[in-house]
């Protein structure tokens, strides 16, 4: 699933011109994005707070089994490389 | 061959978004960037010694310093985007492997509360076993 702070109208939006099948969550307040220490303090326009990427793969346990944090907003993990972990699990 | 140096400096500028069209590689795309913008200013001044040197040959000399110009404010904007892309917190206390996350609970696009815990519990399709791990994606929003 997908977190980011834009609220569910936007979210909506790119699921359905996407086709995302997936839950997109809206963390408007940044609460989780803050508790997961992912936060980028005045990243977004207008200044207001975002979160930086970061891609995780969490066990049934809530154990993170996989983590990507880029160190560059034009480098994100792959979908093959999400899945070649996710794999990788079994 | 000012206006080539114009031409890699906006491809140098360009490659920087080319991850949103779907572009392969998306770890290669920061080098190209620098790769562009060296070719660029390269180009640039071998532009300019060349309309100075020879300009009984080649008259194009305001012209060719008003392109240089150009290709020079774009190279320093690609140089500019490639800092601001860099400009990101660290991540060194964010959940590492082995450790565990905690749980929360956030609207999807519905309005419907939708939690960690509930999602690695059940399944979406209500018949299937529960999920072996979830992948939590955080982004940055597409305002």
């Amino acid at each position: 699933m997908a977190i980011s702070v834009d609220p569910p109208e936007v979210s909506r939006n790119l699921a359905e011109k996407s086709g995302y099948t997936f839950p997109i969550l809206s963390d408007p307040d940044a609460s989780v994005i803050r508790r997961y220490h992912l936060l980028h303090p005045r990243g977004g326009p207008d200044e207001h707070d975002i979160a930086r990427p970061a891609e995780f793969l969490v066990d049934s346990s809530m154990i993170v089994r996989w983590a990507n944090f880029t160190e560059d907003i034009r480098v994100r993990a792959r979908a093959d490389e999400m899945l070649a972990a996710a794999r990788n699990l079994r | 061959m000012p206006w080539w140096a114009l031409a890699f400096a906006i491809l140098s500028v360009a490659c920087n978004f080319a991850s949103f069209v779907g572009f392969p590689q998306p770890a290669a795309l920061p080098w190209l960037s620098i790769f562009l913008a060296v070719v660029a200013l390269f180009l640039l001044v071998a532009g300019l010694i060349r309309a100075f040197d020879r300009r009984t040959i080649y008259g194009g000399k305001i012209l060719s310093i008003v392109t240089s110009a150009f290709a020079l404010i774009i190279v320093g904007l690609a140089g500019f985007i490639s800092m601001g892309a860099r400009k990101l917190p660290s991540a060194a206390s964010a959940p590492q492997p082995g450790q565990q996350v905690p749980d929360f609970t956030l609207a999807d696009t519905s309005g419907k509360a939708v939690s960690l815990h509930q999602l690695l519990e059940s399944s979406s399709q209500s018949q299937t076993a529960p999920p072996k791990a979830v992948l939590l994606v955080f982004y940055r929003g597409y305002w």
